[in-house]
């Protein structure tokens, strides 16, 4: 396989804290792969490792066929998580500085700046400083600095904390049309929603190892939750007829509707016909399984009593809320 | 390589481009031209005159009359014009044509460097006088000309040696409390000559004549070189040191702390992820020193330049051995770069400034060194002190340059022998710094104490 990254048993130590253990992940070329876990996972370590901005304790890696990143900075583009700029530089000049360091020619500069600024829509921010724009705009600017050169490989950490819902929906869009072009993109995030929405293939992380590497679809097909929405075309008709079906294990009520959980073995199309039938539905559906319930089932199953679904349901939810709103 | 200049350019770009840069490129000569203007008349002695009595108890009765001599203002006024005629004679021919195209005349000159001649009265008492209760007479209160300055007893022995001996006497001084130096000095003055005018007299000798046989005045010496012979001008060579540790120590100062301001402002607000994205550490290192290098440089040029105008414009430009600029350009490149790495690495190992302060105290003291240093080893540059400290790194740049602008310089071997030694301990300074600056700059929380910089340098 003709991998954009490829890290085999990497390993990296902190004092006494391992922030990575015998780490491996392909991530193919043209291939768009979110990263995700929840904060202090190691997700930041494992790719300022692959930016070879942190050198790896132990393990092989390689980045665009190359044993370091160093070798094809040029050909890389990075937002990191901690990010910043020269506030007293000119927006334009901060570009055109970032774009010199990426190795691009000095005569279509002006113009790739002007153009990359007008496609994040901050066309005429060229003269201003830095220190006068948003946070969200400020945002964008880094977000142009990582591809102004149009790089073979986009590296993005926690690109949407702190965007509001509009600037989120716009920098997702710009990372497709990345995607689109045919850069290979991977992006870490604690919001899985987000991963679920944009990406190919997730890899999971949690305490600074890998708990699963595969494809949405796969993922879908594997944890399928044997669970239906419901919801009743009377919201006053009683559940408890559902009960009495032998197809169903278990019934939540979420917001007005039912969550129909299913004995295992139960074919779903025939449960959802004898539902239909006991009671009209205003809704029902497949419930489909969500990274968070995946990731919790993963990390539960593995960490056994020492963490329970629900604190870690719990922590998810605060931090998908803080990385929304901060 | 190019991104490394691109980095430099930054870095210079925006150190150069900011007002407190040019305040603090100009602040230097701004200072030294207010001193010149200013010091003259802060320190102008026109406002100050010497004047009130002088009480005299003389048994030898020959010092009176020598003593109101002394202190008439025609002769003060003589004396005072043959001190600044010996001092001109000495002084490179562009001060003596300065002095003498000065519109003032020569007394009015004196006057403005010496104040006005002083305005003293002797007043004799007897020679048999009580001397404590004479001394009450300069507790009296009493104003301007009457004012009481000091009381004077001759020893009777002070004009003519007693039993025929060989050995003179002197005299007594009594003052009020609170007596200006500078009165004191005059009197003094005043009574030497008094008791030498009246001793030659004594011994019946030419007073002038042997004013005449002992004057010898101090010239200039001509130092010989191979085709060439220049006057030499003490004043700049005792000077000379000084200047050339202030320019490196200005210089490296100037370029260092921005560059360590800088760095601790790019990982504050990082930035510096961003950077690393794009060069290596050591890139955006060697990119960082490489630019304030340029700042320092051209602050050093411009000081350089400015130094050169003023011997050019007091033809004394023929002092200065060119090569003395070639070895400080090579000395300040440097310590430049042994104090801007140790620098660089404190900014990426701290937070904040304030952090920084006690890692920087190390190389504070390095760059204290040359004032110390200056002294001794200009006295005597070839003593084992300052042989032995003029290889020792940080600071053997800054002590081989003060031998070599002292009169007596080394040999070319241990110049070079230094500057061998000089490069390899700037190889190591940026060695351990790139060490620090990798692990330094993505590191953030409590900063590090020195023990910690070591680890840090030995694990990268």
């Amino acid at each position: 396989m003709d991998a954009a990254i490829l890290l085999r048993g990497v390993r990296k130590t902190f004092g006494s804290t391992a922030a990575v253990r015998d780490l491996d992940l392909i991530v193919p070329r043209g291939a768009l792969y979110g990263f995700i876990g929840p904060n202090g996972a190691g997700k930041t370590t494992s790719i300022r490792m692959i930016m070879s901005i942190l050198f790896p304790d132990a393990g092989e890696l390689s980045v665009l066929g190359h044993r370091s990143a160093l070798e094809a900075k040029d050909r890389i583009g990075y937002l990191p998580e901690e990010r910043g700029v020269y506030r007293k530089m000119r927006v334009g000049a901060f570009l055109t500085f970032m774009g010199h360091l990426k190795g691009l020619h000095k005569a279509d500069l002006p113009q790739r700046v002007q153009r990359a600024l007008e496609r994040v829509g901050l066309a005429g921010t060229e003269r201003k400083r830095c220190e006068e724009l948003s946070k969200g705009m400020l945002q964008k600017v880094q977000f142009v600095a990582a591809i102004l050169h149009e790089p073979d490989l986009l590296i993005l950490d926690e690109p949407f904390s702190g965007l509001d819902p509009v600037s989120t929906r716009q920098l997702r869009d710009l990372i497709l049309a990345e995607h689109r072009r045919g850069a290979t993109i991977l992006f870490s995030t604690h919001v899985m929603t987000q991963a679920e929405e944009m990406c190919q293939h997730v890899v999971m992380i949690h305490r600074g190892r890998k708990v699963l590497d595969e494809d949405i679809t796969a993922i879908r097909r594997q944890y399928d939750p044997r669970a239906i929405r419901f919801e009743p075309l009377d919201p006053g008709a009683d559940p408890t007829v559902l009960r009495s079906l032998a197809e169903v294990e278990r019934i939540d009520r979420i917001d007005g509707s039912y969550e129909i959980h299913l004995v295992a073995g139960t074919d779903p199309g025939s449960a959802m016909q004898r539902i239909t039938m006991a009671i009209a539905p205003a809704r029902i559906e497949l419930s489909r399984p969500r990274l968070e319930d995946v990731f919790i089932g993963i990390v539960a199953d593995e960490a056994g009593a020492g963490e329970s679904a629900q604190q870690l349901r719990a922590d998810l939810r605060d931090l998908g809320a803080s990385g929304a709103t901060a | 390589m190019r991104k490394v200049g691109h980095i430099a350019l930054r870095e210079f770009a925006a150190t150069v481009g900011t007002k407190g840069f040019l305040i603090g490129l100009l602040l230097m000569p701004a200072v030294i031209t207010v001193m010149a203007i200013a010091s003259p008349r802060l320190f102008n002695q026109r406002n100050f005159r010497v004047q009130g009595q002088l009480a005299i108890v003389d048994p030898t009765g020959a010092v009176t009359s020598e003593l109101r001599t002394a202190v008439d203002p025609a002769t003060i006024t003589a004396r005072r014009q043959e001190e600044t005629r010996r001092l001109l004679a000495a002084a490179p021919s562009a001060v003596r044509e300065m002095a003498q195209a000065a519109p003032a005349n020569a007394s009015q000159g004196t006057e403005i460097v010496l104040g006005p001649v002083p305005n003293l009265t002797v007043v004799a008492r007897p020679p048999d006088a009580d001397v404590q209760r004479e001394k009450e007479w300069l507790t009296q209160e009493a104003q301007d000309e009457a004012r009481h300055l000091a009381l004077v007893v001759i020893h009777p022995d002070a004009v003519v040696p007693a039993n025929g001996g060989a050995t003179y006497g002197t005299y007594d001084l009594y003052v009020p409390s609170g007596l200006d130096d500078r009165i004191e000095n005059v009197v003094q003055q005043s009574l030497r000559d008094a008791i030498v005018a009246a001793r030659t007299r004594a011994e019946k000798l030419d007073r002038e004549r042997i004013d005449a046989l002992i004057r010898v005045d101090r010239v200039r010496s001509v130092m010989v070189t191979k085709g060439a012979e220049r006057q030499t001008v003490g004043a700049f060579n005792r000077l000379l040191p000084f200047v050339f540790a202030g320019l490196m120590v200005f210089g490296i100062l100037i370029g260092g702390q921005s560059l360590m301001t800088s760095t601790i402002e790019e990982k504050s607000s990082r930035v510096v992820e961003v950077l690393l994205s794009a060069v290596s550490p050591m890139e955006l290192m060697a990119g960082k020193i490489l630019g304030q290098m340029g700042v320092s440089l051209v602050v050093l040029g411009l000081y350089l330049a400015m130094g050169i105008a003023a011997l050019l414009s007091f033809a004394l430009l023929g002092l200065l051995d060119p090569w003395l600029l070639f070895y400080l350009t090579i000395f300040f490149v440097i310590a430049y770069v042994v104090n801007a790495s140790l620098m660089v690495a404190v900014g990426a190992a701290v937070n904040e400034m304030k952090e920084a302060q006690s890692l920087m105290m190390p190389i504070m003291l390095t760059l204290m060194a040359p004032w110390i240093l200056a002294q001794p080893i200009g006295r005597d540059p070839n003593s084992t002190f300052s042989t032995v400290i003029s290889f020792i790194p940080p600071v053997n740049t800054f002590t081989m340059l003060i031998r070599m602008t002292s009169i007596t310089p080394p040999p070319l071997w241990q110049v070079w022998l230094s500057i061998g030694i000089g490069v390899a301990s700037a190889f190591a300074a940026i060695w351990f710094a790139a060490k620090v600056f990798r692990i330094g700059l993505l590191m953030y929380g409590k900063p590090p104490d020195f023990a910690t910089l070591i680890r840090w340098a030995r694990a990268a």
